[in-house]
């Protein structure tokens, strides 16, 4: 009886054990443009899409170069792996992740998220007087 | 208003069943079951007129209520208008009142048959009470003009609503939902059956009458699941069936609880132990339903998700917490005051027997299910211990899981071979030697072809000793009574979905590629040639591929298309299934070479007056042609244009008038390119007009020699898409629906012993 509870407890331990570190393992941090320089692991980029310099798709590479500003104003070259995502034209933030690449000097992301002026929340203005 | 008496109606009659069928369980008077079935009936009723109302609404184009004008319009096909019904919140609410009102009709008959009906239904309908609550908040009969006061006019009626989002606009949307919330709301009955027992101090008999219950939902909330994973792959082109999303997550959790809670049953059933596990299982059911909605509807979420969550408000987001608070605070009280008396078995488990096998195996998918809630819930513990919201990686699912998929997969086989309570060693051993050998065997081949990770192997082989133990033991069973069948055909429906997970997932190959029009490009060994483009219909565009491999030829036309109401590119992905695999086109974007180059193109900035000589021709810019009224036109979203007055000469000849446009349509911008001597194409390239001084207006102007434009061939168009290759993805649908057939044939065995034993008694 009581080797049955304690091989249960220890089972039991070892998951909790085994579940919280996957979970601080994969717990992808929000960071700004010094904090992703800084660290080496996968991290989501926070900033807005600098319009001023020049973006483009590179269709041999299949990736899409722009320059990313954080909160605090700084900048970083963001590489993408494939096409510039949905409503990025329109996007008031974006979020890109992936790691700095300190050799190649950008952060290369795999995914960008955009946040758009959410559309989802109705207006009164866009109302029509009707019949 | 007649809405809102509706829901307020219902809410009370609801409310007064739930009070007296629970007075007629503390006091046994006969009245007070009268009342509570005869106001649960009246309940009923006012939900289905309510929500026949609320359709009546949307199909007759009753814009001036602010839930039908923010999803659904004019245009609309009427099946898709019907679905609008549960397009938003307030109404996907309605729908699922609507299906627990509907679904306790059935149940006081059954739980009245069974002699549960007082407890069960005082505690069910009390959960319909609590919902009908949320539409008393978020009322979905409210009017623009109450939506929004002071902005808008009383008795305001808008000409059109919004319409649905294009995302939405799907088939699957007419049916998705409603098996989900069909799902959602049988998950509240095997919760009423656990409070019931515990209020009942019976703690052995209400696993009978809500084992039913249990399979049921089991089947209606994983058919959901399913048809929502088809959904997102071929539709949404999210790339898989599966993306571990909050919206994903929160329905897959109750569903494995409901598996775990099933198996649990079977195990008290023979035993008479188990108790307790199988009492919070049971509620658990039910109360994840209740995290999930709040994990997805309150907006705690925040910006982690892919899916935009809107942010409902203070009351939403406390009436959900308050809502989860109460059905679980009643649980864990009933649960303490009843702790003490839940009998123990008495008997010590042995460790080789089936009961044994369905705890562990319930035990697993339930870890399974904490595990998922964790981490969809890491917005909220990131936001407690860093103090900044952020989710896990989707990898952080698949390690966690995949160590409890092989042992459920071990147990599925090993439960199915071992019998009940007695068990002896050597005879186990002896049945366990050909599947375990057949499973050895297709993992060591499985090796050689390509199975290299440790996990994975070790998940192949749990797969297919669940496979072969479950066709042993379903052949055997079909030469006795074919009716029982349904448990081992569920667990070979298990296995060979875990052989798709392994296949789809861990070996498919993804590639982005460009795509220049009538080039043929290779990529994954199959050669791509991008076609060109066709409208679909008035909005959507096909871009056709052929796709070519060792002569075998076919092609695909994903589908991309301007949103207006997303305001973004749609896309939607072509799957070619080649039965051993799917082929998978998801198109990103088409790269059409900036402005004409076709052509020579030169550019220059004017100010108002100036004169410049571009490419062979002089330009004098004379000022913008702005209509008056442009500022009121542009609001009320009318077309407005802006014309740059030129004046062209070439050579010294007579100078001609000029005038090159931009209009502006419903937001957008499009040019309209002025001709000078056939041969110069002059567009406004950008624009900035002065209102103040006219004079500082500039405008900046291309000039395209079309002449030399015949030169130079025109840039070919490239199509951006994800192409990828799914091995074997058909195992994981045919494997959902083997398990889901498995719990068909359960549930009519079921439903023919209870008609029987009924018509006995």
């Amino acid at each position: 009886m009581k080797l049955k509870v304690i091989i249960a407890s220890v089972i039991v331990v070892l998951f909790v054990i085994f579940g919280s570190y996957s979970f601080m393992e994969s717990n992808v941090e929000y960071t700004d443009v010094a904090g992703a320089m800084a660290k080496h692991k996968k991290v989501q980029l926070k900033g807005f899409w600098n319009k001023e310099k020049e973006s483009a798709f590179d269709a041999t590479a299949t990736q899409f170069t722009f320059y990313l500003v954080d909160e605090k104003g700084k900048e970083c070259k963001v590489v993408l792996d494939g096409a510039a995502p949905n409503n990025f034209e329109l996007a008031t933030s974006v979020v890109a992740k992936g790691r700095y690449l300190e050799d190649k000097g950008y952060f290369h992301a795999t995914e960008v998220l955009t946040k758009c002026p959410s559309k989802y929340e109705a207006q009164p203005s866009e109302m029509k007087q009707g019949s | 208003m007649i809405g809102e008496i509706l829901v307020k109606a219902a809410f009370a009659a609801c409310l007064v069943s739930s009070l007296a069928y629970f007075l007629h369980h503390l006091r046994g008077t006969p009245g007070f079951l009268k009342i509570g079935r005869i106001s649960f009936f009246f309940t009923v009723g006012i939900v289905v007129a309510t929500s026949a109302y609320l359709l009546s609404l949307i199909l007759t184009h009753q814009f001036q209520y602010t839930y039908v004008w923010s999803y659904s319009s004019r245009e609309l096909p009427t099946p898709l208008l019907i679905s609008t019904f549960y397009a938003g919140q307030e109404g996907s609410f309605m729908l699922w009142i609507l299906y627990t009102s509907l679904i306790g009709l059935f149940l006081i008959r059954h739980s009245a048959k069974m002699g549960y009906e007082s407890q069960v239904m005082s505690v069910y309908a009390l959960i319909d009470v609590m919902l009908l609550l949320m539409i008393i908040v978020k009322n979905p009969f409210e009017t623009v003009w109450a939506s929004w006061p002071g902005q808008v006019e009383a008795g305001f009626i808008p000409a059109n609503g919004r319409g649905l989002n294009p995302l939405l606009q799907n088939y699957w949307m007419v049916i998705h939902p409603q098996v989900l919330f069909s799902g959602f709301s049988a998950m509240g009955v095997p919760y009423a059956y656990a409070m019931a027992a515990l209020m009942k101090r019976d703690y052995n008999q209400w696993i009978k009458p809500a084992t039913p219950w249990l399979i049921f939902g089991a089947l209606v909330l994983g058919t959901g699941i399913m048809m929502g994973g088809f959904w997102a792959y071929e539709t949404l082109g999210w790339g898989g069936y599966w993306g571990w999303d909050p919206v994903e997550n929160s329905s897959l959790v109750p569903w494995l609880f409901c598996i775990a809670c099933i198996h649990m049953v079977l195990s008290q059933r023979k035993t008479g132990g188990f108790i307790k596990t199988t009492l919070v299982f049971g509620m658990l059911c039910f109360l994840t339903v209740l995290y999930s909605t709040f994990l997805t509807r309150s907006g705690v979420l925040g910006d982690t998700s892919v899916h935009s969550f809107v942010d409902p408000g203070m009351a939403v987001y406390w009436l959900l917490t308050g809502l989860l608070v109460l059905f679980a605070a009643l649980g864990i009280f009933m649960l303490a005051r009843r702790w003490k008396e839940i009998p123990k078995p008495a008997a010590q488990h042995n460790y080789y027997s089936r009961e044994f096998a369905l705890f562990l195996g319930a035990t697993a998918i339930a870890a399974a299910a904490i595990f998922i809630t964790v981490g969809t819930s890491s917005p909220l513990i990131t936001d407690i211990v860093q103090g900044k919201k952020s989710a896990v990686d989707i990898a952080y699912y698949s390690t966690t899981t995949l160590p409890l998929g092989i042992v459920v997969g071990i147990l599925a086989g090993l439960g199915q071979l071992l019998w009940w309570t007695r068990s002896d060693k050597s005879e186990v051993l002896k049945t366990l030697i050909v599947p375990a050998g057949l499973a050895l065997l297709t993992t060591g081949i499985l090796a050689v072809v390509g199975v290299s990770d440790v996990m994975v192997a070790l998940f192949v082989f749990a797969s297919a000793f669940a496979l072969f133990a479950n066709i042993q033991v379903a052949i055997r069973i079909f030469k006795g009574n074919p009716k029982y069948m349904g448990g081992s055909v569920a667990h070979i429906g298990l296995a060979v979905m875990f052989f798709g997970f392994v296949a789809s997932s861990k070996y498919d190959a993804k590639e982005t590629i460009s795509l220049v029009q009538g080039q043929p490009t290779k990529a994954l060994g199959y050669m791509l040639t991008y076609d060109g483009y066709k409208p679909v219909d008035s909005e959507k565009y096909a871009f056709h591929v052929s796709v070519e491999k060792e002569g075998r030829r076919f092609s695909v036309a994903p589908i991309m298309y301007y949103s207006s109401y997303n305001d973004g590119l749609m896309r939607n992905p072509d799957i070619v299934n080649l039965i051993t695999k799917d082929f998978y086109l998801a198109p990103l974007s088409l790269e059409q070479p900036s402005e004409q180059q076709n052509g020579t193109i030169e550019k220059s900035t004017f100010k108002t007056g100036e004169t410049k000589e571009v490419g062979d021709i002089q330009i004098t810019f004379l000022g913008f042609d702005l209509p008056v009224t442009h500022t009121a036109a542009m609001m009320e979203g009318k077309d407005i244009t802006i014309g740059a007055k030129l004046s062209v000469s070439r050579d010294g000849s007579a100078a001609k008038p000029v005038t090159p446009a931009k209009v502006i349509k419903n937001g957008q911008t499009s040019d309209v390119p002025a001709r000078f001597e056939e041969r110069f194409e002059i567009t406004i390239a950008g624009l900035s007009p002065d209102r103040e001084s006219r004079e500082n207006s500039t405008v900046e102007l291309a000039v395209r020699d079309v002449m030399r434009a015949a030169d130079t061939p025109a840039a070919p168009d490239i199509l951006v898409a994800e192409a990828s290759v799914k091995p074997y993805i058909n195992l994981v649908w045919a494997g959902v629906i083997i398990l889901l057939v498995g719990f068909l044939v359960t549930i009519v065995r079921r439903a023919q012993e209870a008609a029987m034993k009924a018509g006995v008694v």
